[in-house]
């Protein structure tokens, strides 16, 4: 089965910083993986770099197939046309840390402001996917509030329904609980899990380890920029680790 | 009958003018102003080949000795007695106004300048508003532009629209109107004076408010602009959609600043022959040294400022309304 995105060899420094150091990575669709590591690791980074909020220096990215985000000039990888990176982004949808929803406009405005401005859907159809994508989060009761009235788990069931009313074939999580209050991950957790279940294609990057053990196909640990260790939950949770900085890592966390 | 005749000849000789007037000068020598007044007034109108000036003289002594004493009905019956005789008289007539005037209570005066004025300095007015309300139009956009051109990326633009900032920040209005109402005919451009005017005011608050724009889109946090791109909006779609949006309640409070020094600041255009309020009260004000019109022009500035504080004031909390639904 051919992959749904492949990484190769990307490389992300900030000056003298590697924050990506030559990491290759490859998705299939319906896989989920989530990227485990300490602080500063580059796991954020790395996410970033899917989509080219954070242009990476050198490697290649290929989706579906086709190159993807960047191309050559003069020997040098270079973004790509803004264009084809706004529709490359139209097809990964991401989730953020901070939720990010648009405090001027209402729940439901959130959601439907992708379709609308990007795909150009109509407003009605746009809403009705809207109040759709808000009724598998949980939400459709919030729809003409806005998000300076909700919990931040509410929030980021909005940002996930944002996310999803664009119809994406891979969503990125970059630490989606990170910001909650203890009492409301639950909330977020299980809509993100609902959707591991129904298949969509995922790449979450956490402290949660939850994550890990019930949603993860895959689960990398990454520190200093490369990935340390690789494998299935079974792998990381069930049985002692190979890699002593892995093992202490899990360990500190539980 | 001797007495008779003394009497019959004093009245004769009372009755001469110039008799008269001169007793009346040594009444006023000797500080006896009534009696002075008494003299004057005595003084007959003349006859076909009678002394007009004297007798003319003579009323208007009295008119004016009884205004210094504040008698003033009795200064306008004299003045009368006068205009009675002359009705034509220029000097009589306007002292008579005059006269009149004094006696009027200081809210009569008041009200009848301010009827008086008030017209004509609406009538500049409109002008001042027609500058404000253009300025406002225009100068958001060009301000738009240049902090867009700021904050593109662009080396060029950046360095253009910083360089527009940089003259029309750091230069006097006054100066800049000058440059292009007197300057700019000197490389061959000349402009009428509303089209100076407009492009003077519109370029310098394009300037200012390009500042007050672009430090609301920075203070815009960035997660709103990577949200916005993540989904695949443009820079241009996200600016439109995500962030300009946002910047009205942060930067409505300095724009309203500005638009309240806009309205003072028309007034400078004064200077490159254009009539607006300014100008208006100025003519009215050296034609009649009536401080009145300065004081009503300042109303009248005061009445604008006021009527957009308190627009700006709604406009302030319905655009930042989002925040505590």
């Amino acid at each position: 089965m051919q992959p749904l995105i492949e990484l190769e060899n990307v490389v992300k420094a900030f000056g003298e910083h590697r924050a990506v150091d030559n990491v290759s990575l490859s998705i299939n669709k319906g896989e989920k993986v989530v990227i485990i590591g300490p602080s500063g690791s580059g796991k954020s980074t790395l996410l970033r770099t899917i989509n080219c909020l954070e242009p990476m220096d050198s490697g290649a990215m290929r989706f579906a197939g086709k190159p993807a985000g960047y191309v050559k000039r003069d020997g040098k990888l270079v973004p790509d046309k803004p264009k084809n990176i706004c529709a490359l982004r139209t097809r990964i949808g991401m989730v953020f840390q901070q939720f990010n929803l648009f405090p001027h406009m209402s729940v439901a405005r959130n959601v439907m402001e992708g379709p609308v401005t990007v795909l150009g859907e109509s407003k009605p159809r746009a809403r009705e996917t809207a109040m759709d994508m808000l009724g598998k989060v949980g939400m459709e009761g919030f729809a003409d509030r806005y998000p300076a009235s909700l919990s931040g788990g509410q929030k980021q069931r909005v940002a996930i329904a944002r996310a999803l009313a664009m119809k994406p074939e891979m969503i990125l999580f970059d630490e989606p609980t990170s910001a909650l209050d203890p009492e409301l991950v639950g909330e977020v957790f299980d809509t993100i899990k609902q959707l591991a279940v129904e298949g969509m294609t995922m790449v979450i990057v956490t402290h949660n380890m939850g994550f890990a053990r019930e949603i993860a196909d895959t689960v990398i640990f990454m520190e200093n920029g490369s990935f340390l260790a690789k494998g299935t939950p079974a792998d990381f949770f069930d049985r002692q680790c190979d890699d002593p900085r892995v093992q202490s890592f899990i360990d500190k966390i539980f | 009958m001797a007495l008779l005749l003394l009497f019959l000849c004093t009245v004769a000789r009372a009755a001469s003018p110039d008799e008269l007037m001169r007793r009346a000068g040594d009444a006023m020598a000797a500080g006896d102003l009534d009696a002075a007044v008494e003299l004057y007034m005595q003084v007959p109108a003349p006859d076909k080949n009678g002394d007009e000036g004297q007798f003319v003289n003579a009323r208007m002594q009295a008119a004016r000795l009884h205004f210094a004493l504040k008698r003033f009905e009795r200064a306008i019956e004299a003045v009368d007695s006068l205009l009675e005789v002359y009705p034509d008289n220029i000097e009589a007539k306007s002292y008579r106004g005059a006269v009149v005037d004094a006696m009027m209570p200081e809210w009569k005066k008041l009200l009848r300048d301010t009827v008086h004025f008030v017209p004509a300095l609406l009538k500049g007015s409109l002008m001042t508003l027609l500058l404000v309300f253009f300025t406002m139009l225009v100068s958001p956009i060009g301000g738009l532009l240049i902090a867009l051109g700021r904050i593109s990326g662009i080396a060029a633009a950046s360095r253009l629209c910083w360089f527009i900032i940089w003259i029309f920040r750091g230069t006097p209005l006054l100066l800049q109107l000058f440059f292009i109402y007197y300057g700019l005919p000197a490389i061959g451009i000349t402009l009428k004076p509303i089209p100076s005017a407009l492009i003077g005011l519109g370029l310098n608050y394009s300037a200012y408010l390009a500042e007050i724009i672009r430090s609301g889109i920075q203070s815009i946090d960035k997660g709103q602009m990577e949200a916005a791109q993540a989904m695949g909006m443009s820079y241009r779609q996200a600016m439109r959609r995500v962030i300009i949006p946002q910047t009205y309640r942060v930067i409505l409070p300095p724009v309203t600043n500005e638009f309240i020094a806009l309205i003072k600041d028309t007034a400078l255009v004064s200077t490159i022959a254009m009539v607006e309020l300014m100008r208006t009260a100025d003519q009215l004000f050296n034609a009649s040294f009536n401080v009145t019109v300065l004081a009503l022009a300042a109303c009248v500035y005061l009445m604008f400022t006021t009527v957009f504080t308190f627009a700006f004031e709604r406009l302030e909390r319905r655009v930042g309304a989002y925040e505590e639904r």
